[in-house]
Order: C-alpha cells, then sequence, then structure tokens
C-alpha cells in the first residue's frame, strides 16, 4: 500500500473524529470553557500588580493581599510611629492587609485557625533601644504551613522594613546638618534591581505557559482515552478493522485528530491569558506551535497505552487520574521543582510536561530561538518516538484479542 | 469455496470457545450458523472477518489465508456485526461516506453509491439526520447496507434481525435474499429457527464451539424424522438452559458486549 494512501486514510479517520467531537455541542461547549475557566482560576489565583500602584513592578505578591497582624508590646512613641507606618506602606504596596492586635497570644490563636499568615510584632524596648542609639529589632513570625508563602512574606515585610528604617536613618542624618548625602552615607554601594525580562512581568507571565502545556496534555490524555475505548464499547472500531486499512493508522489518526484538539484549546488559553490577564508573548509562535505539538504527541503513548491495556472507558479514565494527579503538581506547573525531595524531581523530570512547559515558557517569557529549547526538543521527540512505537504494538493486539 | 476453515480454535484463558471447527461454504449459497447463547457464532465470526486472531488453526475466506493475506479478506468480504458499526453522531451520508473512503472510493463514485444504497434501504428522506435519533429498524437497515459498499463477494451478518420490529425483520429478510444476486455467499448467525429455515440453503449447528453437523434444512428434518428445525436444534444440542459455569466471564471481555 503506497504512502499517498496510508497518508489519505488516516487524513480520512482523523477527520472523522474531529467531525464526530464537532457534532457533539455539548461536548465542543465544554472543550472550550475548560482552557478559559481554568485560566481565569489560575489568573485571578495570581493576579499582576496594575500600574495604578505606585510601587507596580517593586512589590508583587503571588498570593494577593495576605492578612498579617501587629502586636505592639512597646508602648513608646516610635513603636506606635513604626506600626503606623508600616500598615500605610502595607496597603499602599497591596502586599498585606494589617491587623491590629492586643496580645501576641490572641494573634497567635488566629494563626494557628488559619485567619492570620504572619504577625508582626514590635517588641517591648523598642522605643528605648532606637532612642539610645542601638538596632531596634523587630519580630516577624510567619505560618510555615506553606513555606513559599512563608518565605515571600518574610521577604515582602523585610522590604518594608527596610524602606521604614531607611527613612528613619536619612532623618537622623540629616539632623547631623553638615548637608551631607544620606544615601551616600547609609549606602555607599546601591544595588537596583532591573527585571530581565522587558516590561512588567507578573507571576502569571510565567504560570501561563505552563498551564497551556498542562492543560493540553490532560486533554489529549482524556480526549484519546475516550474516543478510543468508546470505538471499541460502540463497535465502530470493528469497522475500521475489517477494511482493509493498516492497524497503526488508525492509532496514527487519533493522535492527529487528538493534537488538532489540543492546540485548539493551548490557543484558546493563550488568548484568555493575553486578554485578561496581560501577558504577553516575546518569542516566535512558529516555535509555539512547534513545542505544543510535541507536548500533545510526548503524550498521545502513554494515553493509548493505558487505554489499550484498560479494555474499557471507566477503567482507562481512572487509571489517567494515576498519572494525572502527580504530573500537574511534579512538573513544575504549579509548583517550583526545586522545591521537591530530590527523588520527587526525579519523578517529575521524566515526565515529558515538564519538558514542554519549560520550553513554552522560554519561548513565551525569554524569546528563546530553537537552539535554546534545543534539549526540551530532543527529549519530547525522543519521548514521542519511543512511547508511540510501544504503543501501536500493544493497542494493535488489544484489539485482536 | 468461499470460506473453508481448517481446525479453526480460540481459547480465553483455558475455556474453549471454538474448538477445532472445521467447515466449508459454498460460493454463491446462503448458510445458516445456529446455535444457542453462547455457542462460539459471534468468536467464529470474528475470526473469518480477521478481527480476532485463532489460537489454533487458520481459515481461508474468499481464497484467501486470513492469516497471512488478510487485507485480501478484508477486500473480500462485508461485515454486519452483533453491534451496530455506525456513529451516532453523525448522519447516513456522513457514516457511509467515511466508510467507503476507507475502501478506497472517493468522489462521484462513492457518492452514487452512497445514494444508491441510502435509497435501497429506503432511508433518503432521513439521510441528514444524525443515525442516534433513528429507530432501531432504521438504524440496522443501514447498518446492512453499510457493509456493502464495496460490493464484497461474501457477506457475514450477525443476528442481524435482533430486537427488530415484525415490519423491519420482513424487510431485512427480503433484503438478505435479495442480496444473494449476482452470487454473493452469505454466511448468517442466528438462533431463530424459522429464520435460518427462510433464507439458508444450507444450516449448520454449532454448540460448545463445535460444529455438530451441517446440511440443508430439509435434510436435518427427515434424518432426524422431527416436523421443524426447531425440533432438530433442541434434540442435538439439548434442552437444558446455558448457565454453565464457564460463561463468568473475566471482566476485560466486558468491553467487547
Ligand atoms: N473476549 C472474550 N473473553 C472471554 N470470553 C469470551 C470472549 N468472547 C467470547 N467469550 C466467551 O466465548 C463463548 C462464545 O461466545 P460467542 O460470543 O462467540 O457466542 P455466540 O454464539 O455468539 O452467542 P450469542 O448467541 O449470545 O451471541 C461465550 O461463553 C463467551 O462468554
Ligand atoms: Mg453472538
Amino acid at each position: 500500500m503506497g504512502f499517498k494512501r496510508i497518508a489519505y486514510v488516516t487524513m480520512v479517520m482523523a477527520h472523522k473524529d474531529l467531525l464526530d467531537f464537532w457534532k457533539a455541542k455539548m461536548l465542543v461547549v465544554a472543550f472550550t470553557l475548560f482552557p478559559i475557566v481554568m485560566m481565569a482560576i489560575f489568573g485571578y489565583m495570581f493576579p499582576s500588580i496594575t500600574s495604578a500602584n505606585p510601587y507596580a513592578g517593586k512589590f508583587s505578591s503571588p498570593y494577593g493581599r495576605l492578612p498579617i497582624a501587629i502586636v505592639n508590646e512597646d508602648g513608646g512613641r516610635a513603636g506606635e510611629e513604626i506600626a503606623d507606618r508600616f500598615a500605610q506602606l502595607a496597603s499602599s504596596t497591596g502586599l498585606f492587609e494589617v491587623r491590629d492586635f492586643a496580645s501576641l497570644e490572641a494573634a497567635k490563636e488566629r494563626m494557628t485557625e488559619g485567619k492570620l499568615k504572619g504577625v508582626l510584632v514590635i517588641p517591648q524596648g523598642f522605643t528605648e533601644s532606637l532612642s539610645s542609639g542601638r538596632q531596634a529589632i523587630l519580630t516577624i513570625i510567619v505560618d510555615d504551613t506553606n513555606p513559599q508563602a512563608a518565605s515571600s512574606i518574610f521577604g515582602q515585610a523585610s522590604s518594608l522594613v527596610r524602606i521604614i528604617s531607611e527613612g528613619v536613618a536619612a532623618s537622623r542624618i540629616s539632623g547631623l546638618g553638615a548637608g551631607a548625602d544620606p544615601m551616600a552615607l547609609l549606602e555607599p554601594i546601591g544595588l537596583e534591581r532591573r527585571p530581565f525580562v522587558r516590561g512588567s512581568a507578573t507571576t502569571f507571565q510565567f504560570l501561563a505557559p505552563g498551564f497551556m502545556a498542562l492543560t493540553v496534555t490532560l486533554g489529549t490524555l482524556s480526549g484519546l482515552a475516550a474516543t478510543i475505548s468508546r470505538e471499541k464499547e460502540q463497535g465502530t472500531l470493528d469497522g475500521i478493522m475489517v477494511s482493509p486499512v493498516p492497524r497503526y493508522t488508525v492509532v496514527v489518526s487519533k493522535v492527529l485528530a487528538q493534537t488538532v484538539r489540543g492546540m485548539i484549546q493551548s490557543f484558546i488559553i493563550l488568548a484568555v491569558s493575553m486578554l485578561f490577564f496581560g501577558v504577553r508573548v516575546y518569542g516566535s509562535p512558529l516555535l509555539m506551535v512547534l513545542t505544543m505539538f510535541l507536548a500533545v504527541l510526548s503524550f498521545s503513548g502513554i494515553g493509548i497505552i493505558i487505554t489499550a491495556i484498560s479494555g474499557e472507558q471507566e477503567t482507562a479514565m481512572t487509571s489517567l487520574m494515576l498519572i494525572n494527579m502527580p504530573m500537574t503538581f511534579l512538573s513544575n506547573v504549579v509548583f517550583p521543582i526545586e522545591q521537591l525531595p530530590w527523588w520527587l524531581q526525579v519523578v517529575g523530570k521524566s515526565l515529558p510536561l515538564y519538558y514542554s512547559a519549560d520550553a513554552l515558557r522560554k519561548i513565551i517569557v525569554l524569546n528563546a530561538q530553537i537552539h535554546h529549547i534545543a534539549p526540551d526538543l530532543i527529549v519530547l521527540a525522543l519521548y514521542s518516538l519511543l512511547t508511540l512505537s510501544a504503543a501501536i504494538p500493544i493497542f494493535v493486539r488489544s484489539v485482536s484479542r | 469455496m468461499a470460506v473453508e476453515a481448517f481446525g479453526l480454535t480460540k481459547r480465553f484463558g483455558n475455556f474453549t470457545a471454538v474448538d477445532h471447527v472445521d467447515l466449508s461454504i459454498r460460493e454463491g449459497e446462503i448458510f445458516g450458523l445456529l446455535g444457542p447463547n453462547g455457542a462460539g457464532k459471534t468468536t467464529l465470526v470474528r475470526m473469518l472477518t480477521t478481527l480476532m486472531r485463532p489460537t489454533e488453526g487458520t481459515a481461508k475466506v474468499g481464497g484467501y489465508d486470513i492469516l497471512r493475506e488478510p487485507d485480501e479478506v478484508r477486500k473480500a468480504i462485508g461485515l454486519v456485526a452483533e453491534k451496530l458499526i455506525l456513529y451516532p453522531r453523525l448522519n447516513a451520508v456522513e457514516n457511509l461516506m467515511f466508510f467507503g473512503r476507507l475502501y478506497g472510493m472517493e468522489g462521484e463514485e462513492l457518492r452514487r453509491k452512497v445514494d444508491e444504497l441510502i435509497e435501497m434501504v429506503r432511508l433518503e428522506g432521513f439521510k441528514d439526520f444524525p443515525i442516534g435519533g433513528y429507530s432501531s429498524g432504521m438504524r440496522q437497515r443501514l447498518n446492512i447496507v453499510r457493509a456493502l459498499l464495496h460490493d464484497p463477494r461474501i457477506l457475514f451478518l450477525d443476528e442481524p434481525t435482533a430486537m427488530l420490529d415484525p415490519q423491519s425483520i420482513r424487510f431485512v429478510r427480503d433484503l438478505i435474499k435479495d442480496l444473494r444476486k449476482g452470487g454473493r455467499t452469505i454466511i448468517l448467525t442466528t438462533h431463530i429457527m424459522e429464520e435460518a429455515e427462510e433464507l439458508s440453503d444450507r444450516v449448520g449447528i454449532i454448540d460448545h464451539g463445535r460444529i455438530l453437523v451441517v446440511d440443508t434444512p430439509e435434510g436435518l428434518k427427515s434424518k432426524l424424522g422431527v416436523s421443524n428445525l426447531l425440533e432438530v436444534f433442541l434434540e442435538l444440542t439439548g434442552r437444558d438452559l446455558r448457565d454453565r459455569a464457564e460463561n463468568r466471564i473475566p471482566i476485560r471481555a466486558v468491553g467487547r458486549m
């Protein structure tokens, strides 16, 4: 059988799959809504700082306004002033929502309940230390249940304290007279941070590419499992198998149809991210298409193997969950992979999603060229090749049992 | 011979569904394969139509070996399976066009064939509706002509009248008689005796995976001295119900049903 005929029947079968999909209107609606809902949720979970904020770009919290308490045990004037200044800065930067608490015990109680994320303590003797020229220390207690949030709270609180502290120092120095430049005295060497990425990078800018890869992957896996097992169960697969088309073209056509679906979904995600959440694409759209294509392909083999082994739809879908859940959390999409213990990092890095998310992120955010992401693409291509060449014979055997 | 089986056997685990079947079906005849539930009719048909690999033995269908020349076999045969081979969301034309293309048909030729077949089973008025909305009778009529797109010389029909109303049964049986025109061989499985008697030139009775006897309906009746085929059938396969321990099939097979 010639290549042209093989390509033709493959296209015919892929076209039928897409037509069959298109005819299920409710399915099309859900399919379109899924990425929109997903991105809307993630987009609001990780808001970007708007330019109306004077501190835009300087401070950003991936967690929005976090409730923290100020407990003033000092009783002096300086303590009072620091508390006010901190609260004011916290609200103008949009980092924290500050509440006053009379005692540390009460604040700790609220934190245990999860109603507070941190407690800033102005200790006894703070005013005295400050006025006697010693370094006055503030303490912050943070909710350690989420280490990532905890370290970010600490970092942000530190930067606010630094601003206050610089202010205090500056006024003291100018009190000395002599026309000295207070900043020069305080910070003989200044370090200014300039963003690596053009424009105002938001957390979401980094997250969106990962979610694109994730959504496409989840969609491909469940889509493949659903269409293959449905055709098996409803009996239409027999109609194909009893006709003179090579067995493997069935697999190839299914993968092709899923790829088209996956690409459509990922571009919906991109459009939503760009229109509503200020995500900007700095890299080449063509390279994105190539990466998305490999992202879908790299998971097709796994989807087919699971479906073939499972035999029927519910088993297949349930077995897929076994992969989907860990993959979501281990592949550097939602949580930074560095946070994981080494062995979970190994698991995460052995899943193709890690590489497709990585490549996509580099293209979208860093305008990476093909040679920058070549290692990712090679891993994805090898993954596709290996899993599909195992999947095809497994599929063929499973339908002629 | 249209079909010749040589020791064809299928085992599922240690359960033998088809047991060393030797069978010859002549060109142009309607052959009725009769057997109780679970006798192995569908399994036998699936092996002959290249959908299932035999555990042992082989067969020639249309002169080609099912193991060595499966594509030649596939071009020669049409299959009306137990389950409908139609996509419920697609309409009649889309369904037939799709399967036609798998057989290498294209363009005007395919269009004409599809229209002709739809008219043959009087579904012209419904050809643009998704077949999921058809009645069982309409669906089965379309399902039968779906197997005729490439004019197969040999047609397998696995219980083509199951679950149909009397009007549809009549229509389908007349259609089957029509289909033998031009020397087409038809292999029909059923456990409805009157159907086998009305349609078949010869019948084979199968039970527990073994072919018990092959003869004309008249030959069988006179041999056993009974008046109808139902009595022949019960005489040969026993009067007990068919519930056997072996019928507790593994769950993996559920997807097949
Ligand atoms: N895939 C399978 N796995 C395990 N057992 C199977 C499988 N397919 C069929 N069987 C068993 O093989 C036997 C023959 O089944 P088959 O479907 O061929 O019978 P049949 O004669 O077509 O019956 P019916 O009249 O009910 O359609 C049955 O006992 C059935 O349970
Ligand atoms: Mg059967």
